[in-house]
């Protein structure tokens, strides 16, 4: 972890929660996003790989690493995905989930059950090419990354489209296949513009209000953001995604720290090696962090088991938790903010 | 034997392409035909760009081609590499020293390890041979793929110590069991970070907990021996580095990877454990590389410049004599076919089809690869082979074939069957038939331009279009395409 000398907030690692299940049950397979409900249940969204379809699922579970179950399926009927790419949650706790290869998102009730899928593949006002990010505004309207489409859109949570902004390029206001949204306290509009890489905010009606980060691997430089997250207190997380850490800055965009990751045995891993006793053996002479002969981050996260690689999304909670879901570890990791 | 000077600069460039990459279009051998032979072969060597579909994007959409653990993961991550390379002769590379260096996922599990070691063939493998012997000796995939994180001081495994000596050097005949066992224990104490928790869940093929852990080289010296040792002729307290310069400064080492590039790249040598007993099938040629070897302080990058600028490289005999490998014909097909312009499923039916073919990428059967030539070809690969290309080039959906239908339907007219098949076959990189095979598909074609007022219920351009697709499949159907 670098932090900033002036850092006017304090991380503290707190669990990590995850276990590879690729073929369904206790655990996630390459999950490319997470959600937290309002009880503090996180729903996490486990793409899973091209031969593996039974690991695509959306499994139910809390920070204290309860299991509850899972739901949804691979396939083209409904309730089912095909490429599942972001989740978010609404007021009355009803979970939407989109598809960026089906070009429609999918709504369940509180209890998991499916209420209704909608969504057009098209350019016009309204269609979607590659719904990636969703976020609830605080009017209760859906907004959705249509990133193939370059743009934002809002809908109400019954897919009726109400107005859009932005477009492919590099200049302010537009996008270069943006990907994660979230909504910031304020009302205000943050959107990781993967391939400009930087981050862009915009006012709730869509006029754009600033935009923050280049290329490159330093403070305040990004390599392809996927999300972007916004604590109660202000203060801004982003999932640096191919520099594999999460960046954090205040509200003018200040840097305060990046975080590389410290994930430990969850209760679930712990359990799966007291039940191998082979590899718990194996374990006990196990280095965590070694010295390694890589520049590559990606190379570097591949050696080191406790650092995130691929950290694909991040939320923060109603109590200024952090979760960084990281799609090679199939896990999350929980970090408590005080700024 | 038609000499080199007689051939078209188009025949021996689109020669050249097809051995030195996946072959080329129409555009890019008349592109290579402007600026000469020579001038193509030095491009090939040293590739003004290197650039292929970003792995940023293949990462987003394909998450498992992240991680990297599973094969189909693993295989169509490097066919997209290999379909959208500005480098082609860097993937080919990496595919000779994958087949001469076979290292397969069904031992490793993890297939990220391979595909470093991919890497380090392509950023190696045109260059030094004491540098990619001595890459592959600190190679965590090849160490653990032959045991040598269980070859200790005082209790040596010789099978890494075997195998660099037998497959990827001088070959059977050069050295003693002797110079097998010195060599083992030169190469005590090379081995990988976190062994035993790494190696215990490679022998349960498990990503519990948390997915595999990237594998990196380890030289352990506690455990190294360092006891004197005699290896061919030289003494002291050798280590594995001094053995790669050894192994380096032998002649039958020129004589073995010559023999190996030979193999690949010019005409179809005998399987490896035959060569002790039976020589090359062009010795000349062998000295030639050989030479070029110690000449450019064992360049394989000026091995293949004097191979490809030779006479028995450009001789018509050598022209369209190779069966293509499984990989070779399929991504010979997409390239042809426009490539792929962003991610797609149908990366992984590319892969599939390699491994139906005979050829599944990072599987080799053995540790001697694939011996390839004929062993290409049975019943059941011959079909795989011929529908797989005429499917992809019978996709007029694809880039590439659509351009081709666009600019040849407008040929489609009756009393010009002939130039219509020419046309098509200029466009699948001047695709050389023999004449009755040529006249068959001509026939075919002024069959289909004639028929072509009396189909009902179909538009006249339609109707253009799917006769030049079926020009082009019946094209790649062909013996003649299945020939490099």
């Amino acid at each position: 972890m670098t932090t900033s000398a002036s850092s006017s907030i304090d991380i503290k690692y707190l669990t990590t929660v995850g276990f590879t299940a690729d073929f369904g049950g206790r655990g996630f397979h390459l999950p490319t996003d997470l959600a937290v409900r309002s009880d503090g249940h996180v729903f996490v969204m486990s793409r899973s790989s091209h031969t593996a379809t039974p690991g695509l699922r959306i499994g139910e579970c809390d920070i204290d690493h309860e299991f509850y179950g899972e739901f949804g399926s691979h396939g083209r009927g409904e309730g089912q995905f095909i490429r599942p790419s972001a989740l978010a949650v609404d007021s009355r706790n009803h979970l939407f989930a989109a598809d960026d290869e089906l070009n429609r998102i999918t709504e369940f009730d509180a209890k998991n059950n499916l209420v209704q899928t909608w969504g057009v593949t098209g350019d016009a006002p309204g269609q979607l090419n590659g719904p990636s990010g969703l976020a609830f505004d605080r009017e209760g309207h859906l907004l959705v990354v249509d990133h193939m489409n370059h743009r934002v859109q809002k809908f109400t949570s019954n897919g009726e489209y109400i107005t859009q902004f932005g477009s492919q390029g590099h200049r302010r206001g537009q996008f270069n296949y943006p990907w994660g949204i979230c909504i910031g306290p304020d009302g205000r509009v943050y959107v990781a513009d993967w391939r400009n890489d930087r981050i862009q905010c915009f006012a709730p009606d869509g006029e754009f209000v600033c935009l923050f980060g280049e290329s490159g691997n330093g403070e305040g430089q990004f390599n392809r953001p996927s999300d972007v997250a916004v604590g109660p207190d202000g203060f801004i997380y982003v999932a640096d995604w191919m520099n594999q850490r999460v960046q954090v800055f205040d509200s003018e965009w200040r840097f305060q720290q990046s975080l590389r990751g410290q994930a430990t045995l969850s209760p679930w891993a712990t359990e799966y090696l007291a039940a191998n006793a082979d590899e718990q053996r194996a374990r006990e002479s196990f280095q965590p962090v070694i010295e390694v002969d890589t520049d590559d981050p990606h190379e570097v996260s591949a050696r080191i088991e406790s650092y995130f690689w691929d950290p694909v999304a991040i939320e923060v909670d109603e109590e200024g938790r952090l979760y960084v879901l990281e799609t090679n570890r199939h896990r999350f990791q929980v970090y408590e903010t005080r700024s | 034997m038609v000499t080199s000077s007689s051939v078209s600069q188009t025949q021996l460039i689109s020669h050249l392409l097809r051995r030195a990459g996946f072959g080329g279009t129409r555009e890019e051998i008349d592109s290579f035909v402007k600026i000469g032979y020579e001038a193509t072969v030095d491009h090939l060597l040293d590739p003004p760009t290197v650039e292929s579909m970003p792995q940023d994007i293949i990462r987003r959409y394909h998450v498992d081609q992240s991680d990297l653990r599973i094969q189909p993961a693993t295989g169509s991550n490097w066919i997209y590499r290999m379909v959208t390379t500005t480098a082609p002769l860097q993937e080919k590379i990496a595919l000779f020293w994958h087949r001469v260096f076979a290292t397969g996922q069904t031992k490793l599990i993890q297939g990220k390890v391979i595909m470093t070691q991919l890497q380090m063939f392509r950023d190696l493998g045109l260059g030094n041979y004491r540098d990619l012997l001595l890459g592959l000796s600190r190679d965590p995939a090849m160490l653990m793929w032959l045991d040598n994180q269980d070859n200790h001081n005082g209790a040596i495994n010789e099978n890494y110590g075997r195998e660099i000596l037998e497959l990827f050097s001088m070959g059977v005949g050069n050295y003693t069991e002797k110079d097998i066992y010195e060599c083992s224990r030169a190469f005590t104490g090379w081995t990988i970070a976190n062994e035993p928790y790494n190696a215990q869940k490679m022998r349960n093929n498990t990503a519990r907990p948390y997915g595999y852990i990237g594998w990196q080289f380890r030289y352990d010296d506690s455990d190294h021996d360092h006891g004197d040792k005699e290896f061919l002729g030289e003494k002291g307290d050798l280590n594995g580095e001094d053995i790669v310069d050894i192994i380096c400064k032998q002649r039958a080492t020129a004589r073995f990877i010559a023999r190996h590039l030979y193999h690949a790249f010019v005409s179809d040598e005998l399987p490896v454990p035959q060569w002790p007993h039976i020589g090359p099938r062009d010795p000349e040629a062998i000295e030639i590389m050989a030479d070029a070897y110690f000449k450019s302080g064992y360049s394989i990058g000026e091995m293949l410049r004097a191979t490809f600028n030779s006479d028995f490289f450009k001789a018509e005999a050598a022209r369209n004599a190779r069966i293509k490998s499984p990989v070779e014909v399929v991504v010979g097909s997409l390239r042809l076919a426009g490539g792929y312009e962003w991610p797609t499923w149908d990366v992984y039916d590319a892969n599939a089809s390699c491994g139906f073919m005979g050829q599944s990428l990072l599987a080799p059967p053995s540790v001697e690869g694939w011996q390839g030539g004929e062993d290409w070809v049975s019943t059941g690969s011959m079909m795989q082979r011929v529908n797989y290309a005429s499917k992809v080039l019978g996709d007029a959906e694809r880039p590439g074939v659509r351009t081709m239908v666009e600019e040849l339907s407008r040929e489609v007219k009756p009393g010009n069957a002939a130039a219509l098949v020419d046309a098509c076959l200029e466009r699948l990189g001047y695709l050389e038939l023999e004449a009755a095979t040529r006249q068959e598909i001509v026939d075919f074609a002024a069959d289909q331009v004639g028929g072509l007022s009396g189909s009902a219920g179909e538009s006249k351009n339609f109707a253009a279009e799917r006769v030049v697709v079926s020009i082009l499949q019946l094209a790649v159907a062909t013996r003649e395409f299945q020939m490099a």
